[in-house]
């Protein structure tokens, strides 16, 4: 049995024909598990390392096929209640589930597996594209580096959004590309709107490119959070610090991601005030275009 | 009004702001309009007009015609010729007779431009006269000699545009005209105005033919010119242009299920019959002149292959950006191979183009028509008598046998019919063809014809040509892999029971109906066994063709389309066992069923590739939407260069994709004024979308929206 076999990942969901993540036609593969709690995350379903059931309101017949839950997860007597507190994650309420509106979110697939599924785009990848690795942060999970390491061996092009708080210098031989958040060049407001520091995601990013990383910064522009001259000065200044960054995108908050956090119970956080105006996406991209 | 762009990147400028303004006014139905005030001539007049015989009247209508037929000349063309009556426009022959059009016209094929601008059609008069002289005497000669006679009401036509052109002062059309369409082309604007004019007589006459590889044609004209020093390139694509434009000239605006569907395709690029590229300056200059005004009449195919440039694709995918779905795309290496496979000669095989519409056949010498059926409907009504009680199959096999013999039962009468109403065996045992409507017009410009002294429509062309196609097979496939997993494979419920479910439209099991849609993978997700079956089923049904092949003069080659027919099939059809319940919009040609593909385009691409392709020459078309913001800045043009080449890598044969956003299109249908340009694929034809009758936007609209 080899190193491949042994390691598995928890994908939360695997996309096909992603456009925006990467150059070409690509392959997203979301991994779950993330260090960071941002404010305005739009894939909270994918913070948690451990699976999660997952309820899609709209899609609910109201069959009660799910009622069948030996822990008493699912109840009806004040509409359909789920207590998450009780649930095992068993799989037997998404097996019931005659419209897929339950689903457990976290599938544990070794690397031979995911290697299978992202191979189905082979064909459409040509010169540039292949698979991005996103979730979640990647590299929250141990198996990510030996992912890429078999990717490239594939031949397949790599590239993958990390939110650099974790070193991954060891990866940088195999990654093609490293789209790389900066959601704030302000330590006490990363801290407080991320839950992380920002310093590790800065230090991270300079041995990267030391390394020799392809990198693209992404910048998240949140309308009072960080719609200020400052941090875009920062990010301009880190720009030309960096000797291998091939540009930066700038990512304006959308309130969408909001919705999604009501799958896994959470309160939709989703706010149309953070949405930034388009004088101050304007304003960043000109500070950035050099 | 400008160039509806889907993108929001402005459509580039390269013409001169005359030919723009030509364009828009074409666009804007302005000729479309003009056609309709007279709609036709009159035989009314013609003494003994009513003791004739039907090619004598047939004559007499295309003499009428050449003789009264409006001229109309626009301000400043470049090419001359129009098909000025407006009957034609409904596929009559547009000359009346007691109110009454006398004959329909011909359409679905392809004519031979090559002979008409290489030989000149003085090269047509002599072989018609030579087989005048030949079946002088036999039940051929009034064929031949009504070829003759149409020839001189050409040249009518022909003169009296000579006499209005210099009357006028239009040097360079009176010029042009003087050599051709009768001489041999000397230049490309004599090639351009050599095709264009006899494609105008073809269309004055009431006909629908397709053009064919326009760029294999005039690339040579061009080359020699340009070295010469004769023309430029940018003049070049002016009097190009004025072609694309003259070609909107039936455009008016009418709603249903689109304006502009007169069958005239184009084809460009691909192999010669030497197999080699044929890609050329006029390549390049019909994708600028799409580009710039978004006419998606002539609608043009891409013959792409496995070796066709990086330069060719990218500008493939940067016009096809702009929506409109103005490109489609063959794979030519799999047309073919399909082609050979089913018996063609290779070099009669890299000929292909299609017969105006996808449909491919050998231009200029195919009489080619096809036959739609809803094989949802034969499942549904035949094999599994609506749902009646006293159906029962006791395993998949003996349904899935049983069905494909009421396949095999369609098609023989199919044959039948055939046989009854065009063929009659003679007495060695040879069948031969019964008298049909005359269409000696495009008779002449079909090879074989002539020579035979047989009319199109009665065994004239080198190939005659009649395609079976199965509509509705992802409808077909899904609904036999329900049954297959439902009843079969998981028993969730029985077969009689399941038929009752259905029977009741689903009325009273939802939860069943939900597990159906959504615990099941179906055909376009990349999942291999729903796709091998509808692998399996094409490959039975191309084999049911293949038996039937050739019993009677006619080749019987399968191919898969709808044509959008599956909106006024929906009405009739029942419940889905995959969980549609009955008159929902349902799968177009060879694509997924609407809803159902949830893997994105590549999954729907592959799907397509795993069926049995080679085994229908005549075609199978998928139809793929994608969303405008999904293919735009750089990293969307490569993706959508990557499609295109994976499309050609997986074996693909005809794809039509289409940029559209149905927030757009919704847009459009509130506002049409605004949006009076923007076009949209329908199926296997381009319509404004604007001229879409209300049921066909929505089907549009909802198509866009799957695949969000």
């Amino acid at each position: 049995m080899n190193v491949a076999d042994e390691i598995t990942l928890r994908v939360s969901e695997i996309q096909r024909f992603c456009m925006h993540d990467g150059p070409g036609v690509r392959t997203t593969v979301f991994l779950k598990g993330c260090p960071m709690r941002c404010l305005w995350c739009h894939n909270s379903e994918m913070q948690k390392t451990e699976k999660e059931l997952l309820f899609f309101k709209n899609k609910c017949i109201g069959c009660r096929l799910c009622a069948s839950c030996k822990n008493g997860v699912h109840t009806f007597k004040y509409g359909h209640k789920i207590d998450r507190e009780k649930c095992l994650l068993c799989g037997e309420c998404e097996k019931n589930c005659p419209s897929s509106a339950l689903l457990i979110c976290g599938r544990d697939m070794s690397i031979d597996e995911i290697i299978r599924e992202v191979k189905k785009d082979a064909a459409f990848y040509g010169q540039t594209g292949g698979v991005t690795l996103s979730g979640g942060e990647p590299f929250a999970q141990p198996g990510v580096t030996e992912l890429l390491k078999r990717l490239k061996a594939e031949g397949i092009n790599t590239a993958v959004e990390t939110c650099g708080y974790y070193d991954v210098t060891d990866a940088v031989p195999y990654t093609d590309l490293f789209l790389w958040d900066i959601k704030d060049t302000d330590e006490a407001r990363h801290k407080k709107n991320t839950g992380c520091r920002n310093k590790p995601v800065i230090d991270d990013l300079f041995a990267a490119d030391k390394a020799g990383a392809k990198i693209r910064l992404r910048c998240i522009l949140v309308n009072g959070v960080n719609t200020d001259e400052t941090h875009y000065k920062n990010v301009a200044a880190l720009m030309k610090k960096l000797r291998n960054c091939v540009g930066a995108d700038i990512l304006p908050y959308h309130a969408y991601g909001g919705s999604k956090a009501e799958l896994t119970g959470r309160e939709d956080n989703g706010d149309k005030a953070l949405i930034p105006t388009e004088e101050q996406i304007n304003r960043f991209k000109e500070m950035i275009k050099n | 009004m400008g160039f509806a762009s889907v993108n929001g990147i402005e459509r580039p400028v390269r013409l001169c702001e005359k030919t723009r303004a030509y364009a828009e006014e074409s666009l804007g139905h302005k000729y479309g309009l003009d056609a309709k005030k007279t709609p036709c001539v009159s035989l009314d007049g013609i003494t003994g007009f009513e003791s004739f015989s039907p090619v004598q009247k047939y004559d007499a209508a295309i003499r009428a015609i050449a003789e009264n037929a409006p001229l109309r000349i626009c301000d400043g063309e470049l090419i001359s010729g129009a098909a000025t009556l407006g009957a034609a426009i409904s596929h009559v022959v547009p000359a009346f007779y007691n109110g009454a059009a006398v004959y329909m016209s011909n359409s679905h094929l392809t004519a031979d431009f090559f002979s008409i601008v290489k030989d000149g059609i003085d090269s047509i008069r002599k072989k018609a006269e030579q087989a005048y002289r030949k079946y002088k005497g036999t039940d051929k000669e009034e064929f031949a000699k009504s070829c003759i006679n149409c020839l001189n009401s050409f040249d009518i036509w022909h003169k009296r545009y000579l006499k209005e052109l210099y009357n006028i002062g239009y040097t360079a059309n009176y010029e042009n005209l003087l050599t051709v369409p009768y001489k041999p082309a000397k230049t490309f604007y004599q090639a351009v105005q050599s095709v264009w004019f006899a494609f105008a007589f073809m269309r004055l006459c009431g006909n629908w033919p397709g053009i064919g590889r326009l760029d294999l044609l005039l690339g040579p004209y061009l080359q020699n010119d340009l070295q010469n020093g004769v023309i430029t390139l940018d003049f070049a694509r002016e009097i190009l242009a004025h072609f694309f434009i003259k070609g909107c000239e039936w455009i008016c605006g009418d709603c249903g299920s689109g304006d502009a569907q007169h069958y005239q395709n184009l084809v460009i690029s691909g192999v010669d019959e030497n197999g080699c590229d044929v890609t050329n300056e006029v390549t390049y200059l019909i994708l600028d002149i799409i580009e710039e005004l978004g006419i998606s009449d002539f609608p043009t195919t891409v013959r792409l292959n496995k070796n066709s440039g990086e330069k060719l694709i990218k500008r493939v995918a940067e016009v096809m950006r702009f929506g409109g779905g103005t490109l489609a795309v063959y794979n030519e290496d799999k047309v073919i191979e399909s082609m050979t496979k089913y018996g063609y000669e290779l070099t009669e095989a890299r000929r292909f183009a299609n017969d105006g519409c996808w449909e491919v056949q050998v231009p200029g010498k195919t009489n080619f028509s096809y036959v739609p059926y809803d094989f949802l409907q034969l499942l549904q009504k035949k094999t599994l008598k609506s749902y009646d009680e006293s159906v029962f199959f006791d395993s998949f096999d003996t349904m899935y046998n049983a069905y494909l013999s009421d396949i095999r039962g369609l098609l023989e009468g199919l044959l039948s019919d055939v046989k009854t109403n065009l063929m009659k065996c003679e007495d060695g045992g040879e069948w031969v063809w019964k008298p049909n409507i005359p269409c000696t017009v495009i008779s002449l410009f079909e090879g074989g014809c002539v020579e035979k002294g047989r009319s199109y429509l009665e065994g004239g062309p080198v190939y005659n040509v009649i395609s079976p196609h199965i509509g509705g097979l992802a409808d077909t496939v899904n609904s036999l892999y329900a049954i297959k997993k439902l009843v079969f494979d998981d028993k969730k419920i029985g077969f009689s029971d399941f038929m009752r479910v259905l029977r009741e439209n689903w009325d009273n099991d939802e939860a069943l109906r939900q597990y159906a849609l959504n615990k099941y993978v179906y055909y376009g997700n990349d999942e291999d066994e729903p796709d091998l079956l509808c692998a399996r089923f094409l490959s039975d049904f191309a084999d049911i063709c293949k038996e039937l092949d050739n019993r009677s003069g006619y080749r019987f080659p399968g191919g898969v389309s709808t044509f959008g027919r599956q909106l006024e099939w929906s009405h009739q059809r029942l419940a889905c066992p995959y969980g549609r319940k009955s008159g929902e919009v349902l799968a177009a040609n060879a694509s997924p069923t609407p809803g159902s593909d949830k893997e994105g385009a590549t999954a729907i691409i592959k799907s397509y590739c795993k069926n049995p392709l080679v085994k229908l020459p005549v075609g199978a078309a998928l139809d793929v939407k994608l969303l405008p913001s999904s293919v735009k800045g750089e990293e969307g043009l490569d993706a959508l260069c990557s499609l295109l080449r994976g499309f050609v890598l997986l074996g693909g044969f005809f794809m039509q994709p289409d940029v559209a956003d149905a927030e757009i299109l919704r847009k459009a249908q509130k506002n049409p004024g605004e949006y009076q340009n923007l076009s949209v694929r329908v199926s296997g034809w381009n319509a404004r979308f604007v001229t879409l009758n209300k049921e066909w936007q929505d089907m549009v609209i909802e198509q866009n929206e799957c695949c969000r």
